[in-house]
């Protein structure tokens, strides 16, 4: 890359500029990733992290999990079409609590599982609930943040049910509150059952192919099957939020590809002159092209690599409250789309490289 | 002596049908090895195109033509391109240098363009240069050079392939009487000492008598005046 190199060299100044603008678009478009992604697990881990593949809700629930009711009659339609433990009830309640005996009021998310399915926390600290147990629970680990420990007692303002934390799990929030695991036991003392013999709850976590998913969707008509993406859209607040991120980013990957095409398109028409006289003198036009493909790459990776650093060494003095979380996939997959993205904006340059006529060199003084 | 360039009734005609205009017209010449030959003549006479076509820019709408016993009037466009590289060397007005190469790296751009490593292209380019008295701005990029030293390192260049033919296109255009009759001196030199055939396009008539042969061109049509 003889001409690339020596071109960049001698301009030092006008590529570290482009370079300059490239790094700060990167860095914007990192740390924004990092926030979005942050966020949505801040936001909705129990269900990322939940080890199901798709949710049956009652039909006409927006994808809602709390808008949803599921019956037990429902969940033995629903287990003749699956294998034996691969649906299992689950209870969404949205309520505030208080430790017993204080006054200040915390918003958390009640998960009712059956504590042998699937669907189980693995406990960080603790045990786990067994399934005979009215007033135990598990929680998330995050309450610890408000003062709560293992063995505290914690009342539900809506029942005035009490209930004793004997174990933490982690990495469970549901619309941004922290979630706490009971059994069905504790279910029915805190949701008001209509019907004394029949358990109510919102939707059946289940483990299944695509396959079963439709044959359930076809056969059951009064419920719906969801992915758990869709479940993941239809917590509250989840779509918006990552939607303005998404937005965000979307919108400097564009950025990103103007501000090359820009630059380079205008380089090249400066250069028309110049690229004749290669041309005229026997340089092909493949060999014109690939020196702007050869900078454009240049000045990306090179960005890249600075950006990149910068976002890790910001993400060191971030406080732990702030919720960025910088996956390394997702780090190569921003990386990988910046290249694409600098390549679609090269294109133009090199169009009107291909259109170059060598004879513009002749009798044209300068 | 074998004929390096050779044009027969080459014509090239712009547009078509009633609109059509004949820039060149039934034009033959032929030139020998060592020959450094002048062509004269009025703006809009048909140089630049005459030149166009010699220098495999532009193919010819009729006619015959070789360079170094190649026939080139119906190679493709691509093909072209690697007959310049190889067997073209060109001069430009202003000499027209890469503005960020040194002088050594405009010289030994055209090894890289050719594809070919050679071991000795920057033994090539040294002599060259010692031989043009640039050595001591080897590493200078032309914004430094004189109009007479960017004009010499553009000679170097065409130099630098070893080609068949030089085409040099008003070379002393931007240069003072003095400094440009230097220049075409040492083209004149260059074409006798490696026996290279060399077409100077030039309006500046004070250059003639370093020239073999004087050809005119006016509307097209080429005529050549026997020199005494």
């Amino acid at each position: 890359m003889f001409l690339a190199l020596r071109e960049m060299k001698h301009a030092k100044l006008r590529y570290v500029l482009i370079g300059f603008i490239m790094v700060l678009l990167i860095w914007l478009v990192l740390f924004v990733s990092g926030l979005a992604n942050g966020l949505s697990s801040d936001n909705a881990s129990s269900i990322q992290n939940m080890n199901t593949n798709y949710l049956v809700l009652q039909q006409d629930s927006d994808n809602r999990l709390t808008r949803s009711t599921i019956s037990d009659n429902n969940l033995q339609d629903v287990r003749q079409y699956t294998e034996e433990g691969k649906a299992t009830p689950l209870g969404v309640q949205m309520t505030t609590i208080t430790k017993s005996g204080a006054t200040k009021k915390l918003d958390i998310t009640f998960f009712a599982i059956d504590v042998n399915s699937m669907l189980a926390p693995t406990i960080s600290e603790g045990k786990m609930i067994n399934q005979r147990t009215a007033h135990e629970i598990v929680a998330d680990r995050s309450i610890q943040l408000e003062g709560f420990k293992l063995g505290d007692e914690i009342e539900d303002l809506a029942s005035g049910e009490t209930f004793k934390i004997v174990g933490f799990t982690e990495g469970q929030s549901f619309s941004h509150t922290p979630v706490v695991y009971m059994n069905f036991n504790g279910w029915s003392t805190i949701s008001h059952q209509q019907t004394p013999n029949q358990e109510i709850f919102n939707t059946i976590a289940l483990n299944i192919s695509a396959n079963q998913a439709k044959q359930i969707e076809k056969n059951l008509p009064n419920v719906d099957v969801i992915s758990k993406d869709q479940a993941l859209q239809g917590i509250p607040g989840y779509k918006e939020e990552q939607g303005s991120l998404i937005m965000m980013i979307a919108f400097l990957f564009v950025i990103s590809a103007f501000v090359l095409a820009v630059f380079f398109y205008v380089m090249t028409i400066q250069k028309m002159n110049q690229f004749g006289v290669l041309k005229a003198i026997g340089a092909k036009s493949t060999y014109l092209a690939r020196t702007i493909i050869f900078q454009v790459l240049f000045i990306t990776i090179v960005s890249l690599l600075i950006s990149i650093s910068l976002t890790i060494g910001v993400s060191f003095i971030l406080p732990d409250s702030m919720p960025f979380n910088l996956s390394t996939s997702l780090v190569f997959g921003c990386s990988i789309l910046f290249l694409v993205v600098s390549m679609i904006g090269a294109l133009l340059s090199l169009y009107r490289v291909s259109k170059i006529d060598a004879i513009e060199a002749i009798g044209r003084a300068v | 002596m074998e004929d390096l360039l050779l044009l027969e009734q080459i014509s090239k005609v712009y547009g078509d049908g009633d609109t059509s205009v004949k820039v060149l017209d039934d034009v033959s010449l032929q030139v020998k090895a060592g020959e450094f030959v002048a062509v004269v003549g009025p703006s809009g006479s048909g140089k630049s195109t005459f030149l166009s076509i010699t220098g495999a820019l532009l193919s010819p709408t009729s006619g015959r033509m070789m360079i170094g016993g190649k026939e080139i009037h119906k190679l493709s466009p691509k093909k072209m391109n690697q007959l310049r590289l190889e067997k073209i060397g060109f001069i430009f007005q202003s000499s027209n240098l890469i503005p960020y190469l040194t002088v050594q790296d405009q010289l030994l751009l055209i090894p890289e363009l050719s594809g070919m490593h050679h071991t000795n292209a920057k033994k090539r380019a040294h002599n060259l240069l010692d031989r043009l008295g640039l050595m001591h701005r080897k590493n200078h990029y032309p914004e430094s050079l004189s109009g007479g030293e960017r004009q010499r390192v553009a000679i170097a260049r065409a130099w630098m392939n070893n080609p068949d033919i030089i085409l040099a296109d008003e070379p002393t255009a931007s240069l003072d009487s003095e400094r440009g009759r230097a220049v075409v001196q040492m083209l004149a030199d260059e074409v006798k000492l490696h026996q290279k055939a060399a077409i100077m396009v030039t309006h500046d008539k004070r250059m003639l008598d370093l020239c073999d042969r004087i050809v005119y061109i006016e509307d097209g049509i080429l005529s050549e005046k026997k020199k005494k």
